[in-house]
């Protein structure tokens, strides 16, 4: 795969000393401030999918110092939240609007290409999937492609994580050909892992040809655990999360639906996740895969994450959790 | 010849599907998912199925059933790839297609001794476990995984119980296992999805291709009214759909019971119109298509 970033010296002494590859994963996206190790979190509000979220997405990338220069040429990979096939549900898979925004905005910066990519867990006919959810008819209007990743051929690429105790993760060619790669998740609750948000969703890069529907094989050897690896292996470039409608109570699939009217991102997406959380009303050092990528440390901490956009008090909007549910059960903050 | 189709065929469909097909074989015999891909034996197993009954076409089936026995490991199992031998979910489709193609009766053997003597994983949780209110299904009965080590699922224990009734193996108890199995992860609304039931109480929702294969699995080992909820919700959804893999197996599901749905070569056609919108299909829908148009044999029990 080709990777652009190389890691500077601070970043790779910093994970030394931390110890923690884990915790490794994320650290392109950190800079100091005043003697703190901060990284940056964009939060916009968007009232509706037909608002201009391109222009939102652009905006927010420039705030966060994406600038031309480092996307210009690059091929982009979107890993839009497809789950299953239902008409109509704008709560449960990543809206079309969203997916197009952020294609539409990379390919402003100057992007070679997007190509929108997805393993469904849930259902293996990914173009039914792609169709019910209204982003086949979309694509098609923008002329952009569709690979499933479910079916893609991969390459075995050695666990960098270890939390999981799976050796390698088989990751799609479309993903390792990708120059960036983009998680745009969904903002939603989820029964077994708390929330499911830009980390929780790259579980969708792995083919389910060796990974299964579901891809149980990432349940036997911990969903935390799991999330956590693959975000040390995959090590995705940028965080998108679209949190227009969300869902909340049983997610992911069978939730009702909750209007929060944000898009978050950035390029830490654990910083994303927890910012996304915090609007939630979720700690989010109480998620398993949360705490396991950053190490356990203050990098959660609302004074690691340097807001912009709107203030996260500005845009609460606290998710209905499910009593019974064990996963939801202290998350509150 | 590419593997894919990639512009709407014009004339006859079909023909243009199979001829597609023919010239998707790889030059070991085996077939790739996408053109200039490397064998797939699960793309492989399909392509033989559907060549085996085709006109012309049975010299081809052949090879690719001969590929397959070649990619069987010693002891029965056909893998996604070497390095991935925990992936044993193409076993029994590659049982259907020696089945089919009267080839390979070694290679058969071993794969029934294989699929009979594995199972998903079984969970502590019975019919009366206060488990039960979390995860609906009974996760006791044995059945089949897409992944060694893993627990059984929908698809993967419906091919595992069509390719066994085949091979003459309807009474054994692992293939009844096989049917309690799918009888109890069924909706009580009728029809299936991957294999959750009900999850916190909560009953999820039916998808048309995991109804096709458990219908098609289980037509004529449990009685018409028990699965009548499920045959009316398939019949229902199957006018709107047409993408290949969802329609094949609604095709074949159907046409298991006796309701081979009469708008069956028209949907094809129409599905094999829509290949250029995704660029083309891949082998495993071509010969799904296929198969599903000769719904009559290639999966009957």
């Amino acid at each position: 795969m080709t990777r652009t970033k190389s890691w500077t010296r601070r970043e790779f002494l910093s994970a030394t000393a931390g110890g923690a590859l884990l915790a490794a994963a994320g650290l392109g996206s950190w800079r100091w401030l005043r003697g703190r190790r901060v990284t940056e979190v964009f939060v916009a509000k968007a009232s509706s999918y037909r608002a201009d979220l391109a222009a939102i997405i652009v905006a927010g990338m420039r705030e966060l110092g994406v600038m031309p220069a480092e996307v210009a040429g690059k091929r982009i990979l979107i890993k839009p939240n497809l789950v299953e096939p239902r008409r109509g549900a704008e709560h449960i898979n990543t809206h079309p609007a969203v997916v197009l925004g952020a294609a539409e905005a990379f390919l402003r910066l100057g992007a070679a290409g997007v190509v929108v990519g997805e393993g469904s867990g849930h259902c293996r006919d990914a173009l039914m999937v792609l169709e019910e959810s209204g982003l086949g008819e979309a694509l098609r209007g923008q002329r952009l492609s569709f690979v499933d990743l479910n079916s893609d051929d991969w390459e075995d690429v050695p666990n960098a994580g270890g939390a999981s105790g799976l050796a390698s993760f088989a990751l799609p060619l479309t993903l390792r050909r990708a120059d960036w790669v983009v998680s745009v998740a969904k903002m939603k609750t989820h029964h077994w892992a708390g929330v499911t948000l830009s980390m929780k969703n790259l579980f969708g890069v792995l083919p389910g040809t060796l990974y299964g529907w579901p891809k149980n094989v990432l349940h036997r050897a911990g969903i935390h655990r799991c999330v956590a690896d693959l975000h040390a292996t995959v090590r995705p470039h940028f965080a998108i999360i679209d949190g227009i409608v969300g869902m909340e109570g049983d997610g992911p699939i069978m939730g009702a639906p909750k209007s929060a009217g944000v898009l978050l991102m950035g390029r830490d997406l654990p910083a994303v996740d927890a910012t996304a959380a915090r609007i939630m009303g979720v700690d989010p050092a109480r998620i398993g895969y949360l705490h396991l990528a950053t190490g356990g440390g203050d990098a959660l901490a609302t004074r690691a994450i340097l807001q912009r956009g709107e203030p996260i008090a500005g845009v609460r909007k606290p998710f209905a959790l499910v009593e019974r549910i064990a996963a939801h059960q202290g998350l509150r903050l | 010849m590419d593997a894919t189709l990639r512009h709407p065929p014009t004339g006859n469909p079909g023909a243009a599907a199979l001829s597609g097909l023919r010239g998707a074989a790889r030059d070991d015999g085996g077939f790739p998912e996408r053109a200039g891909g490397g064998f797939n034996p699960g793309a492989t197993a399909w392509a033989a199925l559907a060549l085996a009954r085709a006109p012309g076409s049975s010299a081809l089936a052949q090879r690719a059933a001969e590929r397959l026995a070649r990619a069987q490991q010693p002891d029965g199992r056909v893998a996604v790839a070497e390095g991935h031998a925990a992936a044993i979910w193409p076993t029994p489709l590659a049982l259907l297609a020696w089945q089919a193609t009267s080839s390979s009766p070694e290679q058969r053997e071993r794969a029934e001794r294989f699929l009979l003597a594995v199972s998903g994983t079984v969970s502590e949780v019975g019919e009366n476990s206060v488990d039960k209110t979390i995860v609906g299904h009974d996760g006791t009965i044995p059945g089949w995984p897409w992944i060694l080590g893993t627990h059984s699922w929908v698809e993967p224990t419906a091919l595992a119980v069509l390719a066994l009734r085949r091979a003459g193996r309807a009474s054994h108890p692992r293939v009844q296992d096989g049917v309690r199995l799918l009888v109890n992860r069924q909706l009580s609304r009728g029809g299936w999805n991957y294999g959750n039931t009900t999850v916190y109480g909560t009953e999820l929702v039916p998808q048309v291709d995991a109804t096709g294969v458990a219908l098609a699995a289980l037509a004529g080992m449990i009685p018409a009214e028990a699965v009548a909820k499920s045959i009316a919700l398939l019949e229902n959804a199957m006018s709107e759909v047409r993408t290949p893999f969802s329609l094949a197996w609604g095709i074949l599901g159907l046409s298991a019971w006796g309701r081979r749905p009469a708008g069956t070569a028209t949907w094809v056609d129409e599905s094999l119109a829509l290949a250029g919108r995704y660029g083309g299909y891949g082998t495993t829908h071509l010969a799904m298509l296929l198969a599903a148009q000769d719904a009559g044999g290639t999966l009957s029990p």
